[in-house]
C-alpha cells in the first residue's frame, strides 16, 4: 500500500543535514534543560526567602512563561530582541546583524519556559520536605545557604526527579519549534529535505523514529539516575 | 548555688504564638554537669523551652544565657552558630537526614559546619556509633533503621558536635516500648559521664532515676521544681499532685 522510497538517504548531503540537525537538536535540548534546572533551583530557593517583591516577581515570571505557547515565546524573542536594538555591526562586512543568533534566541526562550516549569517542580519538592529535617539542620548550626545546598536541595531534587524527567522530555520535543525561527535543527533540515525530494512521508517517518529513539534514551537515562540517587524510605528504592 | 557554675540561665522568658501565650515568665538555671528533667502535661510549653534555649524559636521578652552567649540578643543564624556548637538537640521524631547513611549523618555537621578534619571526624563518628552500639549499622540509611536505632544515631550526631549541653525533646515518645530502653540506656550513660542535659520526658521512672532536678510545668509556668524525691514523693503544689496522680 505504501510505496516508500528511501533512495535519497544515500545522498551524503542529506545524511550530513540529518546528522547536523540531530546534533543541534540534542545541543539545544541539553543546554536549555541545564539552564532551566539552574533557574528552577535558584527560583525555588528565592521563594523560600519569603521576600514579598521577589515572590511577586517570580510568580509573574512563572505565570507568563508557563501559560503562553513556547512557539510564541520563541517568535517574540527572535523578532523583539533584534528590533529593540540588540544588533552589532559585523567588522568584516560592515553589515548590521542581530547580536543574538536564531539558536541563541531559541535557547533563551526554551530555557525560560523550562525554567518556569522547573521552579514549580523544585518548589513542590521543597514544600514536601519534612519540617523536622530543616529544624535539625538549623539546630546543628547550618547557615541558610548550607542548609539548602547540603540538605534541602539534595532531598528535594530526588523527590521532584520524576517531574524533572517530564519537563526534560517535553523540552526535547519542543526544540522542534525552533525550526520556525530558522534554527537548523532536525525539523528544519527535515523540511529542507522533503522540499527537495517531495518524499514527505518517508522523511517524517524517519524523523519520528529519530525523536522516539532519542527521547526514549533520555528517559531511560533519567530513570537510571533516579535509581542511582534513590535512598531507602523515599520513592521505590530497595 | 555558685553563680560561676551556672551554664544555662533563663530569666522571666515570655513567648506567644499569636494570641496564645506558651511561656509565662519561665526562669530556670542549670549548672554545668547537671541533668534536669522537665515534666508536665502536653501543651504546657516544655518543648518550647528547649527550642528557645538553642535559639530555634525567638523569645518575646526576658533573657536566656548559655555560657557566654546571650541567646535573646542573637538575631541571625550566623550569630547563633557558636551557640549551636555548644548546644545540641535530639528530637522526638529523630530528624535524621534521609539521604545520608548513619555514619554520614554523624559526620556531616562537624565537617560542613565546624570545618573539622574529615579523617578525624570519621574516627570520632565511628567511636560514637560504637558508644550507642550501632557500629554495624554505620552504612545503613535512616529508612533502613528502626525508630530506636534512628534515635541512637541522632544522639551520636548530637554528640559529634562535642557540645556542652544536649537538649532531649521527648526522645522516646515515638518509640515502641521495647526500644525505649535502649535509648534511655544511651542517655543515662551521658548523664553519668557528667554531660549537662535538659530532658523533656514522659518517662517518669527514668526522670526519677536520672535527674538531679525535676521541673513540673503547667500552662507555661514552672509550677514546682526540686530533687526527684521531693517532686515525686512529696509534691507541694496541687497541680503537680494531680498530674502525677494521672501518670504514675
Amino acid at each position: 500500500m505504501f510505496n516508500l522510497d528511501y533512495s535519497w538517504l544515500a545522498d551524503p548531503v542529506y545524511q550530513g543535514w540529518l546528522i547536523r540537525g540531530t546534533l543541534t537538536t540534542i545541543e539545544l535540548a541539553f543546554a536549555s534543560s541545564a539552564i532551566s534546572f539552574v533557574i528552577g533551583l535558584f527560583g525555588a530557593l528565592a521563594l523560600t526567602l519569603r521576600i514579598a517583591w521577589l515572590d511577586a516577581f517570580i510568580e509573574l515570571f512563572v505565570e507568563v512563561f508557563r501559560n503562553t505557547p513556547p512557539l510564541l515565546q520563541m517568535l517574540f524573542f527572535y523578532f523583539t530582541l533584534s528590533t529593540i536594538g540588540l544588533r552589532v555591526t559585523d567588522p568584516a562586512t560592515g553589515v548590521s546583524v542581530p547580536l543574538l543568533s536564531a539558536f541563541a534566541c531559541a535557547l533563551i526562550s526554551l530555557s525560560l519556559f523550562g525554567g518556569a516549569l522547573c521552579i514549580e517542580a523544585f518548589r513542590s519538592g521543597l514544600d514536601s520536605l519534612p519540617r523536622a529535617v530543616t529544624e535539625a539542620a538549623r539546630s546543628l548550626g547550618y547557615s541558610r545557604w548550607q542548609r539548602f545546598r547540603r540538605i534541602e536541595a539534595p532531598i528535594a531534587s530526588r523527590i521532584c526527579l520524576p517531574a524533572l524527567t517530564n519537563i526534560m522530555t517535553n523540552q526535547f520535543k519542543t526544540t522542534s519549534q525552533a525550526s520556525v525561527i530558522t534554527v537548523p535543527e532536525l525539523m528544519y533540515y527535515a523540511g529542507q529535505i522533503y522540499n527537495d525530494t517531495f518524499r514527505t512521508a518517508e522523511v517524517m517517518i524517519l524523523v519520528l523514529f529519530i525523536y522516539v529513539s532519542l527521547v526514549s534514551l533520555l528517559s531511560w537515562g533519567m530513570v537510571r539516575i533516579e535509581r542511582a540517587l534513590a535512598f531507602p524510605g523515599y520513592g521505590r528504592a530497595h | 548555688m555558685n553563680r560561676s557554675d551556672v551554664l544555662i540561665e533563663l530569666d522571666q522568658v515570655n513567648k506567644s504564638f499569636g494570641a496564645f501565650q506558651v511561656l509565662k515568665g519561665i526562669s530556670l538555671s542549670v549548672k554545668d554537669g547537671e541533668a534536669v528533667c522537665i515534666i508536665g502535661p502536653s501543651g504546657s510549653g516544655k518543648s518550647t523551652i528547649l527550642r528557645c534555649i538553642n535559639g530555634l524559636i525567638p523569645i518575646d521578652s526576658g533573657s536566656i544565657r548559655v555560657g557566654t552567649h546571650a541567646v535573646h540578643k542573637m538575631k541571625t543564624e550566623k550569630e547563633m552558630r557558636p551557640l549551636r556548637h555548644q548546644v545540641s538537640m535530639v528530637f522526638q521524631q529523630y530528624n535524621l537526614f534521609p539521604h545520608r547513611t548513619a555514619l554520614q549523618n554523624v559526620m556531616m555537621a562537624p565537617i560542613q559546619v565546624l570545618g573539622h578534619d574529615p579523617k578525624e571526624v570519621e574516627v570520632r563518628a565511628r567511636r560514637l556509633l560504637a558508644k550507642v552500639r550501632l557500629s554495624e549499622k554505620a552504612d545503613s540509611y535512616p529508612g533502613q533503621l528502626s525508630g530506636g536505632q534512628q534515635q541512637r544515631v541522632a544522639i551520636a550526631r548530637a554528640l559529634a558536635m562535642e557540645p556542652q549541653v544536649i537538649l532531649f525533646d521527648e526522645v522516646t515518645a515515638a518509640l515502641d516500648p521495647e526500644t525505649v530502653k535502649e535509648v534511655l540506656t544511651a542517655i543515662r550513660e551521658l548523664v553519668d559521664e557528667g554531660l549537662t542535659c535538659i530532658l523533656v520526658t514522659h518517662e517518669m521512672k527514668f526522670a526519677r532515676e536520672v535527674a538531679d532536678r525535676v521541673c513540673f510545668t503547667d500552662h507555661g509556668r514552672i509550677v514546682e521544681s526540686g530533687p526527684p524525691a521531693q517532686i515525686f514523693d512529696a509534691p507541694q503544689d496541687p497541680r503537680t499532685r494531680e498530674f502525677l496522680g494521672q501518670v504514675l
